[in-house]
Formats: structure tokens, sequence, C-alpha cells
């Protein structure tokens, strides 16, 4: 590393560091070393190494804006021909994405200290927080696959734990575990694909997998087979961590968490899963069918996902099911080589995905209510939270100028030449988004008073606060995208295509604004459509299918195996041991006499067992 | 419903409601009289008391002086910002005033009684508009905000009046259990029955005492809740608090899903049971259960007999707030017992067979509800006798 | 004096052993906490010689060194030889501080404690004599001379099945070591050396057909002892019959001896034999891996249940061994570490639950981490115990686990993908684990009649600090080699490279020779 690079630069492994410190300074307050008195300072220590990072983040970011992308690597463990190494790079694109990641952490912790202000276990969500951004703070850093995979899956355990928060719960304590369950398969699958590049390539810095990649397939060293699997295995993570289908359970169950926590995954957590995606992009060359996959199981995710959210009654999954569509398009567009406008996409989907949480965080603590049928009339009585509602929906559905229209409008222009019937699947899920947003807006906001929402003062200032400071944010996204991306400008398409796009957001909105809406749990009386809405109401009943079939599996493997083990291995045990001892009654013999008999076992056996050999391999003239 | 999960639950370990309205009318308490619950009661409302008095001082500071300000950091420190008070309240050294918000926001998010009526009345409507004419003049921000959103600023008006109703409230049942903490060391109060007593002594002398609240803005003295609207402390404000904090209550986040089709939680407000008469201890201190704040606060003004008594059972200092919330979880039966006898239609002894038939209709209001509370785990056999 | 001259492998044997006479000379009135005091002494004696190993001790050399040679019995060719490289090395370090573990985390004294932490101590240098031997017989002596002490442990302060559990210990155990000696007279008879070294030339002159018959029963003998499927069932039983500290050495270290020995003899001895039944072996691992994480999923009993996630766990190091890879043998000498560090900590987690609530049944306990009156830092521990254990990074499970399926996946991939599957099969026994015992509401439900009598006003004793000191130091260590595992690295990479060279040295050997 030259000496002249700057220090924020040659320091930038701590950026990391910071949310892990966080974790570590909680420990005494998790641990209950201060009995009498309470928990908040490890939150406001957690805020307090949030903010360096994000302080550290942006000095970092002008100073590789000033002196170019530098390249950071530092050895971990070497043995043999296995070289793993902390690679980062610190690129205006990744320190974007870690100004994202660590902004975002800052504001959901100030607005965990208004949202869970009666909570007493502060410590414990605060540290877990910190641990949480450390582990994305590296991910978006991460130059080489070993690190990333190491990151994704203390993601994984941190998602366990945070969903896992109100752990006395009881449907969080299955939340917690499918979450990590299916979380846990992707990984897997992934793992298996890092070591067997671990093997092939030898390096595990992404540049030098890629051109270890583009040869292999010059020179046809590895297999069909062995690249196909190899890159359904390296989307398999990113499937899980950005719960496409079918993986995407997890997430609906995930909303048993804490909100503020809900705010990260639904925006960052998913990103970071979509950017190492992004990363291992030019490794899927090597198989013939993971980009298809990818864009089958982008589609599917994101209508699907989106057709499932309009049909869910929970405030909270409503959105989390908009989750998967949007990385059911991201997932598209990355198939179809437009990283460009995925990165674009999953920027605006994540800022007005983490402000629309924040609103929906913002009702919930106000109403106790998460049940849509019971919401309703509050939009007079909290303007903040109708306000961050609306700049949410407006930057997720392309309509407006904000945000993802123009994502929309960019990904069109593009597939309109040559992915036409991916065109129409943003346009639709565009469509169905809009509908869906319509429709929880006029539930919430609308309407008169229910008997939970006649009371709804707004929210306290520690919630408001971020919640207004992100609501600026989403809507000056246009100006955040015209500078991180100048070239060819976000407004590169057609008018056609933008009224295209307008046009399937009004679509959407009106329709959203005119199908009826359920009142206290009511359901519609037509059959046909109660199972419809039955069908996207229970996501397909997807949890069902899991059940009958993988854990079904599972639990009859598990059985089966025990079975064997006690009947059959265990069982000849036994009768052998019965046998050769003459009678049960020996097994049930005296300390010493189990020692006599032992010896005596030993010996007899040794002298049978010499024989044997010596008689078997007819070497009996060798003694002496 | 209650806060054990079903698969957990067969019986409460309360007697059928029946045997309560017997025990109501005959003049029973509901907790058993022994020398432990007599200790364990009185040491515990004395620490409530002075936690009380704490919530009670903030909560009208909050209503009096924080008063539609958008940023009130500083509503903690009752106007007194010192670096020692900084320090305290940067370590959490404090008491903690969120669950004085927490009570008041369940107080007016269920909404019952006379405060609640009087909050959507006309007349409250023009001191709201009155306050809301002057405050835009001095906060440029609000007047921005309020034409756009014409209910905003009552609503939060309606928060600022239920704080100040209710520090009005706990500034007499503070003074009060502390007063029988005093009775009780000077010998006065011997027993549970007494404590009882001197329970509903207090709160029947209390009855009648007038609930106002005004706010200063600018020089100029605006009433929110005049003493034309008539406001009383027991009808008005003590009903509603019992019925929104020790029975309805809110669901905890720690122990039932918020999920919509899950449904653990009910459609009808009317049928919370979530509230402190129904509290299971064991949890306290765990995560998403909010009284561990009280209880946390309460273990700090323990008096020293009570802690003394802590100390020699179970694991001590170990699980001290969970006994705690046993003990608290007591003293609320013997105070709504003392609620319920306050506002008893007509006095136990009369034989006139009209004011019996209402005695029985009152007593059996709240058999009902008291029946499904849970009390198998305080930590003794049967703390309500049959 | 320098270090050097010191013959730090006889003390590491000198001192456990005459620490085990000192307590067996104290006087029978001699307090319990006093002998136990005596031990924890004797241990940081032993634990303190284990480091200053680390002085004198050559990483860059993968031959045996610091060696320690006495004739002894020449005429049966037992001689008294010693020595120690990168394989052995790390695993003496552990066997001192599981040892520490098991006195310092022994909380019930009441029956002949003079005996029981005797034993311990023989044990521990049994083991330590083991690891060090530099001499076939002297092995197998120091293999047996650990077994009895581990018998009387089970027997004598087992729980109320141990009669049945001591006796199949024993004769599992028995035929483990006949069939390791077997094999070693085999070697000495058939090829006319009573030499006994560890040394792999002389196999070299045998025909496959010897070598193949003397390393099955060395893999049978050796797998017994690890213990591998279909030869594992006496591990659950002796687990659940066996006293917490009892369990961290068996699962810690004893277990250890079963994976040393295969790979310091069968591999070492046979290299030849070896490779050609490797495909095999690799598949066993599979099948070894797979069966045990399956078998731990339908447990009721936790312990059980971490036992039978042993049977999984050293599968990878079959696995491992069968690759003979230096990144595969370097990973299986990790998974002996932090499979060493990582079970002790589960049996003492388990053994605090069980000695808390009485019961390890996950239908019965619910709840654990509640903070007031459950076990909320076991609880915590447990989860780190559990996520270490099914492999997850910034702990020890991962890095091993790591190593050795990119060290096997060349030469096995089917295999190596199968103990991959083994290894997400961990991570759903152990989550259902921390869910029903230590999630929810705290409860213990009783077996016969779950609805009605749930005991909800639990009041399990506190656990004092000292109770999880050694569960702490554990967890320090299982993150410590998780987050830093360089170190280890550094001390055992020449010797699994040179394991590794083994076949083609022999081979180039022979050819030498003959030529």
């Amino acid at each position: 590393m030259p000496a002249s690079l700057p220090l924020s630069l040659q320091l930038a492994w701590l950026i990391p560091l910071y949310g892990f410190s966080g974790l570590a300074l909680a420990l005494p307050w998790m641990a209950g070393l201060f009995p009498r008195n309470g928990q908040r300072p490890a939150a406001y220590i957690n805020i307090l190494v949030t903010l360096l990072a994000v302080l550290h983040g942006s000095l970092a970011l002008r100073d590789v804006g000033l002196t170019g992308p530098h390249h950071i690597s530092l050895p971990w463990f070497t043995v043999a021909d296995l070289n793993l190494r902390i690679g980062l790079d610190l690129s205006p694109y990744t320190l974007a994405a870690l100004a994202l990641v660590t902004f975002m952490s800052l504001v959901a912790q100030v607005f965990a200290l208004g949202y869970l202000d009666k909570e007493w276990s502060l410590a414990r969500f605060f540290g877990l927080i910190g641990f949480f951004e450390g582990a994305l703070s590296g991910l978006v850093l991460s130059s080489n696959l070993f690190l990333s995979y190491f990151l994704l899956e203390m993601l994984t355990l941190s998602t366990y734990l945070l969903v896992g928060f109100w752990y006395a719960q009881p449907l969080v304590v299955t939340a917690a575990r499918d979450a990590f369950l299916t979380k846990r398969v992707g990984d897997v699958l992934l793992l298996m694909s890092v070591v067997a590049l671990a093997a092939w390539s030898g390096s595990m810095e992404f540049t030098d997998l890629y051109s270890w990649a583009a040869e292999a397939k010059l020179s046809g060293s590895i297999g069909p087979l062995a690249g196909t699997l190899l890159g359904l295995g390296l989307i398999a993570g990113p499937m899980g961590k950005c719960a496409q289908f079918p993986m995407h359970l997890w997430l609906d169950e995930a909303m048993e968490g804490p909100n503020p926590a809900s705010i990260l995954r639904n925006s960052v957590v998913v990103t970071a899963g979509a950017l190492v995606l992004m990363k291992l992009m030019p490794l899927l060359q090597l198989s013939l069918i993971a980009n298809d996959v990818l864009l089958v199981v982008g589609t599917i995710s994101a209508l699907a996902g989106a057709l499932v959210a309009m049909a869910q009654v929970d405030l909270k999954r409503a959105f989390s099911y908009s989750t998967t569509s949007y990385l059911g398009l991201v997932f598209v567009a990355i198939a179809l080589q437009q990283p460009g406008i995925a990165l674009l996409l999953l920027l605006c989907h994540g800022l007005a995905k983490a402000l629309l949480f924040m609103s929906v965080g913002c009702v919930i603590a106000t109403t106790n209510c998460q049940d849509l049928t019971e919401l309703g009339g509050i939009g007079r009585r909290m303007p903040a939270t109708m306000a961050a509602y609306l700049a949410a929906a407006a930057g997720l559905v392309g309509l407006l100028p904000i945000g993802c229209y123009w994502c929309y409008g960019q990904a069109v222009e593009a597939m309109s030449h040559s992915a036409r019937p991916f065109a129409a699947v943003f346009l639709l899920t565009n469509l169905l988004t809009a509908v869906n947003l319509t429709r929880v807006f006029r539930s919430v906001f609308l309407g008169t008073p229910m008997p939970k929402t006649r009371r709804t003062p707004e929210v306290n200032w520690l919630m408001a606060l971020p919640m207004v400071s992100l609501t600026v944010v989403v809507l000056l996204t246009p100006l955040l995208m015209q500078r991180i991306d100048p070239v060819p400008g976000i407004a590169s398409f057609s008018l056609p295509v933008g009224l295209a796009v307008t046009a399937s957001g009004l679509a959407g909105a009106l329709l959203g604004g005119l199908i009826p809406l359920d009142r206290f749990r009511s359901r519609s009386i037509v059959d046909p459509l109660r199972g419809m809405q039955d069908l996207l109401a229970h996501d397909f009943y997807t949890e069902r299918i899991y059940r009958a079939t993988v854990v079904a599996l599972v639990a009859a493997a598990a059985r089966l195996t025990n079975w064997v083990d006690q009947r059959l291995v265990n069982g000849l045990v036994n009768g052998l041991g019965r046998l050769s001892l003459q009678s049960a009654e020996n097994l049930r013999l005296s300390v010493s006499g189990q020692l006599q008999s032992y010896v005596f076992t030993v010996v007899l056996a040794i002298v049978v067992l010499l024989s044997c050999i010596s008689w078997w391999t007819g070497t009996l003239e060798v003694l002496p | 419903m209650p806060v054990i999960s079903a698969d957990l639950t067969i019986n409460g370990g309360m007697p059928p409601a029946e045997q309560l309205v017997q025990r109501l009318l005959s003049g029973h308490t509901l907790l058993a009289d022994s020398p432990d619950h007599l200790l364990e009661v009185v040491g515990v409302l004395e620490s409530y008391g002075e936690v009380l008095d704490a919530y009670s001082i903030n909560l009208i500071y909050q209503a009096e002086h924080q008063f539609l300000n958008p940023f009130p950091i500083f509503k903690y420190f009752n106007g007194h910002i010192t670096p020692e008070k900084i320090w305290a309240y940067l370590n959490h050294d404090r008491i903690n005033f969120e669950y004085a918000e927490y009570c008041m926001k369940a107080m007016l998010w269920h909404g019952t009684g006379g405060l609640h009526t009087y909050l959507d009345s006309e007349a409250f409507a023009a001191s709201c508009a009155a306050i809301i004419a002057r405050q835009r003049r001095r906060a440029p921000l609000l007047a921005l905000l309020h034409p756009l959103a014409p209910s905003f600023l009552p609503e939060l008006i309606r928060s600022a009046a239920t704080t100040h109703a209710l520090g009005q409230f706990w500034r007499v049942m503070s003074d009060l259990f502390l007063d029988l903490a005093a009775a009780e060391r000077e010998g006065r109060v011997r027993s549970i029955p007494g404590v009882v007593d001197f329970i509903r002594d207090g709160l029947v002398a209390a009855a009648a005492i007038p609930i106002t609240y005004a706010v200063t803005i600018g020089g100029e003295r605006l009433w929110v809740l005049p003493p034309e609207a008539g406001l009383t402390f027991l009808v008005d404000v003590a009903v509603p608090y019992v019925e929104a904090v020790f029975l309805r209550g809110t669901p905890f986040f720690g122990t039932v899903s918020f999920n919509a089709q899950a449904r653990q939680i009910s459609t009808d407000q009317g049928r919370f049971a979530y509230g402190a008469l129904y509290a299971d201890p064991l949890p306290t201190m765990g995560s998403g259960i909010p009284p561990s704040l009280l209880m946390q606060d309460m273990y700090r003004h323990l008096p020293a007999p009570l802690h003394q008594w802590y100390r020699q059972r179970a694991r001590g200092e170990g699980d001290i707030r969970v006994k705690i919330c046993q003990s608290f979880q007591k003293a609320m039966f013997c105070v709504t017992n003392a609620a319920i006898n306050g506002t008893m239609p007509h006095p136990l002894a009369s034989g006139e067979p009209q004011h019996r038939q209402a005695n029985r209709a009152h007593a059996e209001a709240w058999a009902a509800r008291l029946a499904i509370a849970r009390t198998d785990c305080l930590g003794d056999a049967a703390p309500v006798l049959a | 004096m320098n270090l050097a001259d010191l013959p730090l492998l006889s003390l590491l044997l000198a001192i456990p052993f005459a620490g085990a006479l000192a307590l067996m000379l104290q006087p029978v009135t001699a307090a319990p906490a006093q002998l136990r005091r005596g031990a924890i002494a004797v241990l940081a004696a032993q634990i303190l010689a284990s480091l200053l190993l680390l002085g004198p001790f050559d990483p860059a050399n993968p031959a045996l060194q610091l060696r320690e040679a006495h004739s002894w019995l020449p005429g049966i060719g037992l001689d008294y030889r010693l020595g120690v490289d990168g394989l052995s090395l790390p695993l003496v370090l552990i066997n001192g501080a599981l040892t520490l573990v098991a006195v310092v985390c022994t909380r019930e004294f009441s029956r002949r404690p003079r005996l029981y932490f005797a034993l311990l101590l023989l044990i521990s240098g049994a083991v330590n004599g083991a690891f060090l031997a530099d001499n076939l017989l002297l092995f197998f002596l120091f293999y047996e001379l650990e077994l009895i002490p581990l018998w009387l442990l089970i027997s004598i302060w087992g729980g109320a099945g141990r009669a049945y559990a001591a006796t199949k210990f024993l004769i599992f155990t028995a035929i483990s070591g006949m069939l390791i000696l077997g094999a070693f007279l085999g070697l000495a008879l058939l090829t006319g050396s009573v030499d006994f070294s560890l040394t792999p030339v002389t196999s070299e002159r045998l025909a496959m057909g010897s070598q193949l018959v003397l390393l099955a029963a060395l893999l049978v003998g050796f797998g017994i002892k690890m213990p591998l499927v279909p030869f594992h069932t006496w591990l659950p039983d002796a687990h659940t019959q066996a006293s917490t500290p009892v369990s961290v050495l068996l699962a810690g270290v004893l277990l250890k001896l079963g994976t040393y020995g295969l790979l310091r003899f069968g591999m070492g001895l046979f290299p030849e034999a070896w490779s050609r039944l490797a495909p095999a072996l690799a598949l066993w691992a599979a099948v070894s891996v797979v069966f045990g994480s399956l078998a731990a999923i339908a447990q009721r009993d936790m312990k059980r249940m971490v036992a039978y996630s042993s049977v999984g766990h050293m599968g990878y190091v079959l696995l491992a061994a069968a690759a003979a890879t230096p990144v595969a043998l370097l990973g299986a000498e990790f998974q002996m570490v932090s499979h060493g560090l990582i079970s002790a900590l589960l049996f003492l987690l388990v053994g605090i639950v069980y000695r808390k609530t009485g019961t390890r049944d996950l239908e019965v306990l619910r709840g654990l981490l509640n903070p007031e009156r459950g076990l909320p830092l076991t609880g915590s521990l447990m989860i780190l115990a559990v996520m270490a254990s099914a492999g997850l990074p910034g702990m020890a499970g991962f890095i091993s686990e790591f190593l050795v399926f990119r060290g096997s996946i060349v030469a096995f991939p089917v295999a190596t993908l199968l103990c991959m599957v083994g290894s997400g099969l961990t991570a759903v026994y152990f989550l259902l684990l921390v869910n029903r015992a230590f999630f929810g509401r705290l409860a213990i439900t009783p077996v016969e009649d779950p609805l009605r009598h749930a005991r909800l006003d639990i009041q399990l004793p506190a656990v004092a600090p000292r109770e999880t000191l050694p569960a702490v130091g554990l967890s320090l260590g299982v993150v410590g080699l998780g987050l830093m595992p360089a170190g280890l690295g550094h001390l055992s990479e020449a010797t699994s490279t040179a394991m590794a060279e083994l076949p083609v040295l022999v081979a180039s050997l022979i050819r030498g020779g003959v030529s």
C-alpha cells in the first residue's frame, strides 16, 4: 500500500469493525453487569460507532473520488496451496453502497430508540444491529469470494438472532428457525460452489476468478455438468438472501421480528445479497442454465411476489412480499446483463422500502395493530407518517418522476428491443405494486377511524426525525441518481417508454383505488374470489408444501435412521453382546468381575486374532 | 386472552367467578391475609408510591412545559438540566419515564370513561382551536402543518391532556401509597383487609377531586380541561385507568404475535386481557415486556425490609424483579379490591333487596373479569382463596 | 539450564502420573475441594510443560522432534521412545486444557474424590503418552491404559444405566484394542521386524493383501474409538450415563485418539494400502456424517443429540484423511482441535442445564433464556456453541470444515458434497435444540401429562459465575481459533504436507531400494 494513500483509505479495513465493536461494547450491558442502571448506554454507544462508520465512509468516498479506486488486501490464513485473504475494494460504487448501509443503519438505530422506547433488552438489540451492520459493511466492500461467504453467513446468524429477539413469543421461535434454515440451505449450496472454486481456481479474489472463469470457458477444463452445478450453487446463496421464490418464505416470517430490523432487512440486506450476485455474474458464464434460472426465478418472484403482496391483510407482510417482487426485478436486470439498472433499482428500492417500513412502524407503534382490516382514517392525524408513506410509494412505483420511475424507464427501454417479455414483466410488476400500495394507503390512512385508530397522535420525535429525513432523501433520489449515473443519464429513455411506465403505474393506482376493502376480517363471499384470495394470502401454500415435502422428508429420514440405529445396529450389538457373554446376566457383573473378564477377553481375542492373521496369510513360518 | 400461551394453560389458579362474588359480597379480601402478603403488598406499594411520585411530576411537567414541543429532547429532566443529570441520563441511571408514557398511551388508545367523552366534545374542540390559533403564531412549522392536517394538533393536545390527567391521578395514588406505608409502620394497618380498607378510604376521599389542565402560551393561560367540564378523580380518570392499564392493557411484542393472519389479538379492545391483573411475572426483564421498566424502577426504590425478604428467597438478588412483579400483582389485587369496594353502589351491610341486587350485579361484573386472571405463578400456593 | 535440555515429553507424562499418585496417597479424610485444587495445580504444571514445547519445537520440521529414546524391553520390541510433531502437539495442548476444564467443572464430590481426580489425571497422562509415543507397543500400552480409568469413571460416577453403558464401552474398546494390537503384532510378524518403530517403509515389503488386512484391522479398531457408523453405538450410551466432566474428556480428548491413530498408524504405516482404500473410506465418511446427523435430529435427550453430532463431526476427519491432500490433512487437525473445544463446550452447557433442571429432555424444557429465572448466560453460550458446531464463520468449526472440504473436494467430490449436506443438517438439529429448550416462555412440561400440569412458576437454582467460567473460557477459544487460525495452521502445516506426500515418498523409496 503506498504511503501517500489518504489515511481514510489506509484505515478502510476499520469500517466493518465499527459495527462489530458495537456488539463487543454492548456486551457488558447484555450480561447485566450494571443491575441498577438500564441498558441505554449500549444503544448510545452503538449509534456513536455507527456515526463513526458513516463519517469514515464519507471521508473515504471523498478521497476515492480524489485519488481513484484502491484495493486493500491483508493476509488472513495461508497454508499449503490455500491463501485466504481479506480483500476490500474501495471504489466509488462500493463506497456508495457502504454509505447506504451505514446511513440506513444509523437512521434505523435512531428510529429504534423511539420504536423500542418501552423495551428493556436494548443492549442485545443494538449490539445485534451493530453486528449486522459490521457484516453488511464488510460484504459490500469485500473483493473476494471467501470473505463474502464468511460475511454472508454472519449475516444469516445475525438475522436469526434479530428475528429471534423476542424469543419468548411462540411465532418468533418458528420464524427465527425458518429464517435461519432457509438461508442456511442457500448458504450450504453456495459453500459447495465456493469450496469447488477455491480448489479449482486457487485464488478467491473476484478479479482472479473472472480471468480463471474466462480461461476455463475457453479451454473447456470445467465440464458442462460441473459448470452448471457450480453456477446453480453460486446463485442459491443470493436467492436465499434476496428472498426469491422458492426461498422467500423466511422474509414473511421474519416480520415477527422488531420493525427497525425489518427496515434494514427489507432494504440493505436484500441489496447486499443482490450485490453479491452481481459480483458472481461473470462466473455464471461457465454454466449453461444459471442465467436462465435467474430469469425464471426473477420473473416468478416479481409477479408472484406482487400478487401475494396484494392479498395480505398484514401491514408488514404486504410490503415484505413486495421486497421479494422488486428483488425479482433486480434478478431479471442482472440476468439480462444490465448491472447499471440493477444498481439504480437497488438504491431506489432500498431507500423507498426503508421509508415505507418506517411509516409502517409508526402506524404499528401508535395503533398496536397491523391488521389492515382494522386500520383506517389516521392520515390527517399523523401527517408525517402519511407523508412518508406517500413519498415511499412514489419512490417505489413508476408513476411520479421520483426514484424507481427512472429505473423502470431505463429497464423497459433496454428490454424493449431484445427482451420484450421482460419489459412486460417490469410494467406488470409496476402495476401490481401500485395496486397494492394504493389499497393499503386507503385501508390505513383514508376512511373513517376504526376502534383501534380512534386515538392516534403522531409518533415521538425519535421516530419522526429519521422518518422525515429519509422522506426528504427519497424525494431527492433523482438528484442522487443523476450524480451516480451521469452517463448516459437517468432519463435516457424514449417518451413512449416513459408514458408506458406512467400508464402502468396510473392504471395500478386507479385499480387500487377502486377495489373493495375488507373490514374487520370480513371476506369476499364469492367462492372463486375467495379461493384465489386464500391461495395468495397463504403465499400459494408454500409453507404447507415445504412441510409436506422437505420437512417431511428430513423428518422421515431422521426417524428411519434412528430406527436403523436403535433396532438394527444397536440391536445387533446387544445380541452379539449377549451371545458372546453367554447370558445377559454377565452384563451386570460386578466391577472387579468385569475387569477380569475384560482382561481375559482381550488376551483370548488377541491370540485368536493373531492365529487367524497368521493362518490366513500363510506365513506361520515367519514365527521364530 | 391471557398472556401465557394457550398450550400451557388450563386453569389460571383463580377460584370460579361465583366464589369470587361471594368473597366480594361477604367483605372478604381477594388476596389471602398473611404476614408475608402484608409485607409484600405494603412494601411494594411504598416503592410504587416513590416511582409514581417521579412519574407524576414528570407527566405534569411534560404536559405543561413540553406542550407541543416537536423536539422534547430534555423532557425527562423536569427543567433541571445539569451536567450531572445529563451524565446520569446517558448512563441510564434514572427512572424509566417511558413506562409512564406507555401507560398514558394505553389510556388514550383505549379511550373509555368521562375524560374520553370530553375529549370528543365541542367544548374541547373550541379550546383546541383557541390554543392552536395562539400556538401558530409562535411556531411556524406547526402553522404550516395545521392547514394540511387539521386533526394533527388536536390529537396531540388530547395526548397532552391525558398525560396531565394521569399525572394528577398518580399524584393522589403516590401520596396514598406512601401514607399507607407510614400507617403500617405506625401500626395503624396490620392486615390485608386493613390495607384494602385504607386504600378504599383514600379513593373515596379523593373521588371528587376535580381534574383540570391549563397550558401557558406566551404568558397567556388557556384551559384544556377546564373546571366547567366537571371531570373528577374517580369516575373520569381512575376508572378508565383501571380499565386501560389493569384490565385491558396492550399486547406485548415479547409474548403475542401481531401477525394479522395469526389472529392472536382480538378485534375488540374490550376483550383485551393484557393488563396488570393478568400479568405473567416470569418473563419480566425479558425482551418485549414493557412492565420490566416499572419493575426496574421499583427495584431501585425498594424499602429495606422487603428487599431483605426478597434476598432470602429463590435466587435472592438474581430474580428480584420477578419477585417484585409477583408482589406487585398481589398489591394490584388489593388496589382493585379497594376500587371495587369503593364503587360498590350500596353498603354491603344494607338489607334492602334492591341494594343487595345492585351490589351483586357490581360484584358479578368484576368477578367475571377477575376469574380469568392468572395467579398460579405468583410464588405461593393460592394467593386468592376460594 | 537450557529449555531444550529438559526432557519435556517425559515431563508431560511424569507430571500427571505423579500427580495421580500423589492424590491417591492423600489421607482418606482429605477435603474434596483441596484435592481438586491439587489436581488443578498438577494440570497447570502439565499445561505449562506443554506450552514450553512451543519454544524448542520447530514448526518447519515435519518429523518427530524433541525425541527421547530409552531401551525398555528390547526383547519384545517395546522401547520408551517419545517424539512430537505438528500432528500431536496441538492435541497435547488441548488434552491439558480440556482435562483442566473437566476438573474445574466437577461439582459433585460425593463419592471417592481421591480416586476420581487421580483417574482424571491418569487419563490425561495416558492420552499424552499415546499422542507422544514413538513406538507402536508403547502407543498401545497408553491406549489401553486410558481405557480402564475411563471405564471406572463411567461405572462408578455414572448415571442410573451406567452398568450397561460401561460394559458396552468396555466390550467395544476391548475389541478396538485387540484389533489394533493384532495389527501391530501382525505387522511385526509379517515383516519379521521387532522394531515397532513408526516407519512406513517396513509395510511396503508386504504384499498388498496383507497390508489391506492389517489396515482393515486398524480401521475398525480406530473406527470404534472415533467412532464411525456402525461402530458408534457405545458412544451415545456412554455419554448419557457419564457425568459432565467425563463427557467433556470423552468427546473432547479421547475420541481424538481414534482419529489420531487413524492418521498416524492407518495412514502413516500403510500409505499405499490407504490410498487404495481411500474412495471407500470417503464414502464411509459421508455415510457416517449423514447417518450421525440424521440420527441426531431424532433425539430428545440433549446429551444424546450432542453425542450423535460427534459421530457426524468425526466423519469429516475420515473424509480428510481419505483425501490426504495437505489442506485436507490440516483440516483434519483443525477439526480434531475444534471438535475438541466445541463438543467439550456443548457437554459443559448441557451439563449445566441438567444440573439445574434435572432433565435433558427437549420435550420438557422450554424458555431457558429467561433472564431472571432461567439460564440466560448458559443459553447464550449454547447458541454460540451450536452455531460453532454448525460451521458458522468466525468460530472454530467453520475454518476446520472449510479446510476439510476444500482439501477433499478435488479427490472425492461426491463424498465431500454429502458431508456438506451433513453440515447443513447439523444446523437443523441444533436449531431444534436451541429453539425448544431455550426459546419460548420458561416452563417445564412433565412428559406424562403435558397439558394440565405444566409448571409455570419455575424455581431453578441460579448458575454461579464460577460454574460458567470454563464454558466462557472454551467459548473464547472457539471464537479465537475461528478468527485467528493462523497459529494452529503454522504449527501443523509442515507435518500435514509431509504426510500428504507420504505415498509418493514411500513409492520412491521402494523404487530406490529396488534399483
